[in-house]
């Protein structure tokens, strides 16, 4: 459109001017090319076409909502998207009884609107359709994003909440009042958001507690489910959320990360020995759990994933030096493992769990241990220097910048880093494990050559035994052709001269008795 | 996931090689063993019922490192902790001024957070008395300062060891119906203490 009137500049052609209905007045490119008569007449009717298309999508959705979740709490989601609907409803319809009255009011508005709608989309139906699916999104019933994830969470959280019958009904009532508030208040800070959520966990824990005096351990499971629900539906909202610096904090320390990659396990003094394959594979293990956290939405989830690394620490530690792990040997340990496993979003994660796990979880249990451990090591990446890593200050500014790498510079006794790690390359793991590899496959290798030696040596012979067997059998035919010798016999007694001689065949003789 | 249910955060703090880890493998699972022992995985945390009374509290030792390297993040343990039990080495003076150092960081970092002193490997001293480096006196006086309880312990033999924890559970009990009963601040660590209390109450 605005190409249009562009042109228009160069070149003006007098019907260009004109309205495009053919009314004889003059159009306007802000009108797409109508007078502001036929415009507003064809907005009107454009206009109600989409607020009766949408009201048509509504509909069509909010049964299929109904349907959906009529079975188990279709009473609370109807009362919703009945509350909902009317909302959207006046804002459209405002606009159709269309006195001349409002019209020169409301007519600055939609120019407006079409306006900016213009240079988005040029057919003007697709752009007013998003915005109200926009709306219907906030909307508290329609909040459920398309995820199977989502949708899957909540059947279990309803399924595990029908075993409560009555309770049941009011916990859920509660939590989906909470999300629907949470929805609402997008724009806080993160902190404000842990409180409300740190809130209604506190809340429902004490309810539980005085109204349906629930035992101890059965309160627990309710929260971790209510947890599970609540921190799924809003995890894409309040996860390393924009108002606050989480991601550039993420960026930060995974830069920090790989730029220490230098960093060898006998700086950190770990007791752990990787040549023995049980504990790299402990170690491969524990790196996995680690990356695996950022994949999981509730953050007993994410403890689960680093309490797993913790054990598999643990076992490489106690496997290595045939004793107990203590603190001692474990917090170097999982610094080792986050240097080497690289975890995405790491603050993001750390700062989620710390605003919206449940905090008797957090503060006290064993998760809550490995967890403070991960933040540790979180904190001693960050602020490592030379004294940390027992280097000089030259040499770790000399890693730092990859001038040199301790690795390399082990075979070089200039160095003054040599002394310290002479046997680095001796004892890399990782270049243990290639030359391992590496013979292996050489083995492999030479062992494929005979099986395919033999193999052809056998296709040989199979190829030559039919001509050898072809061969003998001409041999043997040569050897004795085949003569066809006419033939004589004919009956036995022919040949029998002395026939009469012979004495009469034994008649059979019957014995009475 | 861990299903044991946590009351109290207890954490264990003193220089490297002070016995710490022992103190905790001695009084869980009453044991000192010098060679290699590979019945349990770890002994970084433990969760520990100990009974108080009518009522079972569950403490859970946190083991920390104490390396000077981690001294910085040594403020990230202690976060929340009811309980703190700083060990000192009895033959070497030096973990005794690490020790004050911690009683200082908990006195200004958490207020709420018990001080135990510790003096570990009794053993060794009352062997041979010429290896003490600390004195007795001398050690109670600054516990007595700070307000602390002061124990002397031995991993090897077992004593005091069940005496020390007794205390911070028996400690940890009669402070819960304080929180309780004054729950003015809106400190999380608070309130979640008073739901541990009702909890307990209710069974």
């Amino acid at each position: 459109m605005s190409q249009r009137t562009e042109r228009r500049g160069i070149h003006v052609d007098q019907s260009d001017l004109l309205c495009k209905k053919g009314c004889g007045y003059y159009g306007n490119a802000a009108w797409q090319g109508l007078c502001s008569k036929c415009w507003r007449e064809e907005y009107q009717r454009v206009r109600q076409k989409q607020i009766q298309d949408d009201w048509a999508l509504a509909e069509k959705l909010q049964r299929e909502e109904e349907a959906a979740y009529a079975s188990s709490h279709g009473a609370q989601t109807q009362s919703h998207t009945q509350s909902t609907a009317p909302q959207t409803h006046p804002g459209h319809t405002s606009l159709g009884p269309f006195s001349k009255f409002e019209e020169k009011k409301t007519n600055e508005k939609t120019r407006k609107v079409t306006t900016v709608k213009k240079f988005f989309s040029p057919s003007s139906r697709t752009a007013p359709k998003k915005e109200t699916q926009e709306v219907r999104t906030t909307s508290p019933s329609l909040s459920r994003h398309a995820s199977f994830e989502t949708d899957q969470v909540s059947k279990d959280f309803v399924d595990f909440l029908k075993n409560l019958q009555k309770p049941g009904r009011e916990i859920h009532k509660q939590c989906r009042a909470f999300i629907v508030n949470m929805s609402g208040k997008k724009d806080l800070g993160a902190d404000e958001l842990s409180e409300c959520v740190q809130d209604f966990y506190q809340s429902m824990a004490d309810r539980l507690m005085s109204h349906y005096k629930g035992s101890s351990e059965s309160v627990e499971q309710v929260m971790d489910q209510v947890e599970k629900y609540i921190m799924t539906r809003l995890y894409k909202s309040v996860f390393c959320p924009e108002t606050t610096d989480d991601e550039k904090k993420d960026l930060a320390t995974q830069k920090r990360i790989r730029a220490l990659h230098w960093v060898t396990i006998q700086m950190l003094c770990v007791s752990m020995d990787e040549e023995i394959p049980e504990v790299s594979e402990n170690v491969v293990k524990a790196i996995t759990d680690i990356i695996e956290m950022d994949s999981k939405r509730v953050p007993r989830d994410k403890l689960g994933c680093i309490t797993r690394c913790s054990k598999h620490i643990f076992s490489a530690i106690r496997i290595t030096k045939n004793e107990p792990a203590s603190a001692d040997d474990f917090l170097p340990a999982l610094i080792y493992i986050v240097l080497k496993a690289n975890p995405p979003r790491l603050q993001s994660n750390i700062q989620y769990i710390t605003r919206f796990c449940n905090p008797s979880r957090l503060m006290t249990g064993e998760d809550g241990y490995y967890f403070t451990n991960l933040c540790c090591a979180a904190a001693f990446i960050e602020k490592l220097d030379a004294q940390s890593l027992n280097l000089s200050p030259e040499e770790f500014e000399r890693y730092m910048s990859g001038q040199a790498s301790p690795r390399i510079n082990s075979s070089d006794a200039d160095w003054p880093g040599a002394g310290q790690t002479p046997d680095v390359v001796a004892t890399n793991p990782v270049l243990a494990q290639l030359n391992h590899n590496l013979e292996l496959l050489s083995s492999l290798n030479s062992r494929q050559e005979t099986v395919m030696e033999a193999a052809q040596s056998l296709q040989a012979d199979l190829l030559s035994w039919p001509q050898a067997v072809k061969r003998e059998v001409q041999e043997i035919l040569e050897k004795y052709p085949l003569q066809i010798l006419p033939r004589t016999v004919s009956a036995i007694d022919a040949n029998n001269m002395d026939n009469e001689n012979l004495p009469p065949p034994l008649t059979p003789q019957v014995f009475a008795g | 996931m861990s299903a044991i249910r946590v009351d109290a955060k207890v954490v264990m703090l003193g220089k490297e090689s002070v016995g710490k880890t022992s103190l905790v493998e001695r009084y869980v699972h009453h044991r000192f063993l010098v060679g290699p022992y590979q019945n349990t995985i770890g002994a970084a945390f433990v969760a520990k019922p100990i009974q108080v009374g009518e009522k079972v509290i569950t403490l859970g030792i946190w083991d920390t490192a104490g390396s000077e390297r981690y001294e910085a993040m040594s403020r990230i343990y202690y976060r929340g902790a009811r309980a703190a039990i700083v060990c000192y080495d009895l033959t070497d003076s030096s973990s005794f001024q690490r020790a004050r150092f911690w009683v200082k960081e908990l006195q200004n970092c958490e207020e709420h957070c018990k001080i135990y002193l510790c003096g570990t490997k009794n053993d060794l001293v009352s062997g041979d008395r010429s290896l003490r480096q600390i004195d007795y006196h001398d050690a109670q006086d600054f516990a007595e300062e700070i307000g602390a309880q002061h124990f002397e312990t031995s991993s090897k033999t077992g004593n005091n060891v069940d005496e020390l924890f007794q205390k911070v559970a028996e400690d940890y009990n009669s402070s819960a119906f304080e929180y309780m009963t004054e729950e003015t601040s809106v400190d999380l660590g608070q309130k979640k203490d008073s739901y541990f209390y009702s909890c307990c109450h209710n069974n």
